[in-house]
């Protein structure tokens, strides 16, 4: 075929389809303009929670779940018993595998008002979640129903709650921690109840669990977010004004002493051959517990959402040897304490009063002490209230397995400021994106650890300031 | 007379119309509508979210996304994809078709092999050999191949570990098209070259290769056309990692219209919408012209 | 001398058949490790050395991919996105053919090169806008959602013409005499004529739609909708002390086409090589 017959071809193509466009037309005119009322603006209360008695029958409503398959069924059978307790709310619960897949799908449900009436997302969404204009900030909720939460823990309160305001309601709470094989502790000649605390402690612990035989001696996986929990558990601030808690944040603040401090101790320990790095996203985003399983390393750090599931795999037998140790994150020394990570529920501003209303109820029972003491104990996440604790079902496996209780402690240890609120980011994700880009290439191109950091702060601003654009901030 | 020819006529031409709507009614919904709202989607700075409000700002963003180094880099990723699937692809599928390309007892079963990865989808591949190269469960670190870091976070190696997958799932298609191709060759021409005393070097050089150039001009064009529009096997194995550098461009308007590195942006996704179909249109002319003149002269 | 010759037939033939095993043994390699590893539990597969046959072989795996990975659910969705898609695309394609090769009617040429035209623009072109149409005709996550914008390809039409435009003028100029309207002429003559060229696009078409990625991944939202391919995506996400199941989730994926193309070898082949012919 000729170029230039070529060239015709498509302008004829083109010179049909505009015909036929017209026709079409439509389908694609912008977005519909948002419906006034700013949710953040504080004026009228979006939480009707009398509407409730008012409904006819009971009210059916969706929610949208992210949690793995050996936890959803924990919450599965908290959904049936909240079904079959009452009669006047219908929980039908949905499984979207994942938090990103959550907000994606909401953020596209926005244009279509095809939104779930609560949705479960990763604590990294609060600041998007606000400015997609869609929520009823649970703090409504809270004042019209007069709902007490002092028995919260402050950290996690404090996690979500954006210039005074707490915006979804805190569910499932995890935070990362250490896990190790407490038989190649004894092997190298170090004590199984004393794991490393500090970041020099993992590498000297490395060494001499290297030096059995093990392949590496730390499994590091290449998680942003423990960057965040090192600058809070340093009590720095990761992102200005004030973590974002005080005015929209519009630059990244971790290019400090601690940040550099970790850069640099992530490279020596890839470097000295004491640490193997895995992704912590992404299709080979695998915790690497297999890996202590496995003995290929002695020692990991993950979140501690993963220890229900590593339970019921040594429960079953397929343990290999290893008797698994869990530990505090170790991390650089000071005041602060480690962040609250995890997932939140958020409500939606779009559902009928009725359906407001009943998903408020739902939540309440979700956030009891009783519920946050099943779901602790079904899945390994920390409860968010501290009368949880004394409930039997949680006392009892707090008891017999100390490893549980070790997330929970470390969110009551060290301070409560803005620090350890962590930050609120616009672009909570491409800020990640960009730290784990430059982790990366730093480990796999021999990178120097300051300028890697450093590089990253600045592309971190940039996608920060990007979304602020777009945002029309 | 005339005016029932003329209506006999009418009515075949309504007869034709109506038999042509239903494509031209998707095609002009699906394809060539969005195709052109692409170039107008480019002219606004689009918001994260569907109801906030869009920004006009005109040619800027085409200029900025098209020179920035993400995009350039991108595009260097594509065509070193390209580069390093189509030649070994075809290479392989030939060797395999040419093996295969000979009476022996049960060489019908050895061709149902050669074939079997058609069965396989991109996805399928995608999931066997990411397990394969896994470090910890996988085959490939216990062969002795254990690089730090692993092969699907080595920047180094990623991309050619997913151009691997690619070639591999694609093989049983490129065999099959050059099979048939090497079928098509009158016997005859071989016979007629061993009387003259050639060799099977000559004779694959001299005959398989010129008489299969239209076969293999065909395969080099859809092949590179599949390797620019490559998804799934980068979704699967790599997302486009490690730190992208396996970011070809048609995982970076998904990664923009999914949101996958931050808040979705159909502008930008656009934008790159368009620079694929540029490259996609350029590679399928270059290609005619070079490809199709050395076919002749081959013949 | 004879026999010298005989013997060096022998070995030639010994090494053809060494050499086809050897290429055989590394195309299948995966597919094979693939089933054992399905069979295994998840610290066997991370073993060394790794075990290579599965002495004792856990079936549970592929329980629980059909039923906790809902492999039975994607199947049944890609069966139905797959059929509808390629139905679609045989009508449309023998109803746009027919006209093409048997109808006179004004800016045909035009037409056909509009036709031909589609097949410049690659899909992932037109994503970003298709989704919003999809939405905003209520399709987002529905089976019409996932199967309409394929009901038609440029590809198939002109296959289908081609194949129209090699039946015999004096057959279609004898069905004008004996009074068979367009209709009856397409379904009783012309079609069966060029059953070759629709079985054909029936296989490629299929195919296509089965192996479909991008789209279904951006155009559904839960495991009611979700096909084959995006389900094992899924499957492949979960964690490491499942692997096993992935392992099965990619066999149980692979068996209906495998089977399907046992089946339709030869229809396949000339799919294939419909457009090479051409050139």
């Amino acid at each position: 075929m000729s170029s230039s017959r070529f060239v015709r071809l498509v302008a004829l193509a083109g010179v049909v389809v505009f015909a036929l466009g017209a026709c079409s037309g439509s389908s694609g005119s912008g977005g519909k303009a948002s419906d006034g009322a700013s949710s953040g603006s504080g004026g009228s209360n979006l939480c009707p929670v009398s509407a409730l008695a008012k409904a006819s029958g009971p009210v059916t409503i969706t929610f949208w779940h992210g949690l793995n398959r050996a936890n959803e069924e924990t919450l599965q059978k908290l959904v049936d018993q909240f079904n079959g307790q009452q009669t006047k709310v219908k929980v039908n619960l949905v499984n979207q595998t994942g938090y990103e897949e959550i907000l994606r799908k909401w953020v596209a449900g926005l244009g279509t008002n095809e939104l779930p009436d609560l949705a479960q997302m990763e604590d990294t969404a609060t600041q998007q979640m606000i400015d997609t204009q869609s929520i009823v900030p649970v703090a409504d909720c809270i004042k019209a129903d007069h709902y007490d939460t002092s028995d919260f823990v402050g950290r996690v309160l404090e996690r979500y709650n954006v210039d005074g305001k707490l915006y979804p309601m805190p569910f499932n709470v995890s935070n990362p921690v250490l896990y190790y094989d407490k038989n190649a502790y004894r092997a190298a000649g170090l004590d199984p109840e004393k794991p490393p605390t500090t970041l020099a402690e993992v590498k000297t612990d490395a060494a001499k669990i290297k030096a059995l035989g093990y392949q590496t001696g730390f499994g590091l996986k290449l998680n942003p977010w423990y960057l965040e929990q090192w600058a809070s558990k340093a009590d720095h601030l990761f992102v200005d004004h004030e973590n974002g808690r005080k005015g929209r944040a519009t630059k990244v603040l971790f290019d400090d002493e601690a940040g550099q401090a970790t850069f640099a101790w992530m490279k020596d320990m890839v470097d000295s051959g004491l640490a193997r790095t895995n992704p912590d996203s992404g299709p080979n985003a695998f915790d690497n517990l297999l890996g202590i399983r496995s003995k290929v390393q002695g020692m990991t750090i993950d979140s501690s959402a993963s220890l229900g599931t590593v339970s019921q795999v040594l429960a079953s037998g397929e343990g290999g040897g290893v008797e698994l140790g869990v530990g505090p994150m170790p991390g650089p020394t000071g005041a602060g304490g480690v962040l609250v990570g995890g997932g939140a529920l958020y409500m939606s501003k779009t559902s009928t009063p009725e359906k407001i209303a009943a998903t408020w109820e739902f939540v309440k029972f979700l956030v009891s002490a009783q519920t946050q003491a099943t779901f602790a104990a079904g899945t390994g996440y920390v409860p968010i209230r501290k009368s949880s604790v004394n409930e039997k079902v949680l006392a009892d496996l707090y008891a017999s397995t100390p490893g549980y209780k070790v997330a929970y402690d470390q969110l009551l240890s060290g301070k409560d400021d803005v620090a350890t609120a962590g930050p609120v980011i616009g672009n909570y994700a491409g800020v990640r994106d960009v730290v784990r880009d430059a982790e990366t290439k730093m480990l796999a191109e021999n990178g120097d650890p300051k300028a890697a950091i450093k590089a990253a702060a600045i592309a971190a601003t940039a996608a920060i300031q990007d979304y602020n654009t777009r945002i029309g901030k | 007379m005339t005016s029932s020819r003329t209506r006999r006529r009418r009515r075949e031409a309504s007869l034709g119309y109506l038999m042509l709507l239903p494509a031209l009614v998707i095609f002009a919904v699906f394809i060539f509508y969005p195709f052109l709202r692409n170039f107008q989607l480019g002219f606004y700075l689009n918001p994260p979210f569907p109801n906030l409000p869009k920004r006009w700002v005109g040619f800027d963003q085409y200029r900025d996304i098209l020179g920035s180094d993400s995009f350039i880099s991108s595009l260097k990723t594509t065509v070193a994809f390209a580069f390093m699937t189509v030649p070994a692809g075809i290479g392989l599928g030939l060797a395999l078709a040419v093996t295969a390309n000979r009476r022996l007892r049960g060489i019908g079963v050895y061709r149902t092999i050669f074939s079997s990865t058609v069965a396989t989808s991109v996805a399928v591949a995608a999931v066997i050999f990411s397990m394969l190269f896994n470090p910890i469960v996988g085959l490939l670190p216990w062969l002795g191949i254990s690089p730090t870091p692993p092969i699907i976070e080595n920047p180094n190696l990623a991309l050619a570990a997913v151009a691997l997958v690619t070639v591999w799932q694609t093989l049983g298609l490129t065999f099959i098209l050059l099979s048939a191709g090497l079928q098509a060759i009158p016997e005859d021409l071989y016979e007629a070259a061993q009387v003259d005393g050639a060799g099977p070097n000559t004779r694959f050089w001299r005959i398989t290769i010129p008489m299969l150039s239209p076969t293999l001009f065909f395969a080099v064009v859809i092949g590179s056309i599949h390797a620019f529009q490559s998804f799934g096997q980068i979704d699967i194995i790599t997302s486009g990692g490690p730190f992208k550098r396996t970011n070809v461009l048609t995982y970076s308007i998904y990664g923009e219209l999914n949101g996958t590195n931050g808040p979705p942006n159909p502008g930008k996704a656009a934008v790159l919408a368009i620079a694929l179909f540029a490259i996609t249109l350029g590679l399928t002319a270059v290609q005619m012209r070079v490809l199709e003149r050395r076919v002749h002269y081959a013949r | 001398m004879r026999a010298d010759s005989k013997s060096g037939r022998r070995l030639r033939t010994f090494g053809s058949y060494a050499i086809l095993t050897v290429l055989a043994f590394i195309v299948l390699f995966p597919i094979y490790i693939t089933v054992v590893n399905s069979l295994l539990r998840p610290v066997d597969i991370a073993s060394r050395p790794p075990v290579f046959f599965p002495l004792h072989p856990k079936w549970s795996s592929y329980v629980d991919a059909w039923n906790g990975g809902h492999m039975s659910k994607y199947l049944v969705n890609s069966f139905i996105v797959t059929i509808a898609i390629t139905v679609g695309q045989v009508v449309t394609a023998i109803l746009a053919g027919y006209a093409f090769a048997f109808l006179e009617f004004p800016f045909k040429r035009s037409l056909f090169v509009v036709f031909l035209a589609t097949l410049m623009v690659p899909f992932e072109v037109t994503v970003v806008t298709n989704l919003d149409t999809v939405r905003t005709l209520g399709w987002f996550n529905t089976y019409q959602g996932l199967a309409v914008p394929f009901l038609a390809t440029g590809f198939g039409a002109f296959l289908v013409r081609q194949a129209f435009l090699q039946v015999p003028r004096d057959l279609s100029d004898a069905a004008a005499l004996d009074g068979y309207g367009h209709w009856r002429f397409m379904t009783r003559v012309a079609v069966p004529i060029a059953r070759p060229a629709v079985a054909a696009l029936t296989v490629f078409g299929f195919l296509g739609a089965w192996n479909q990625f991008l789209w279904p991944l951006l155009a559904t939202k839960d495991d009611k909708l979700r096909t084959v391919q995006i389900g094992l995506k899924t499957l492949r996400q979960t964690s490491l002390n499942d692997v096993n199941v992935t392992f099965a989730g990619a066999v149980i994926a692979v068996i209906p086409i495998a089977i399907l193309l046992l089946a339709f070898q030869k229809h396949l082949v000339r799919g294939l090589t419909a457009g090479a012919v051409k050139g």
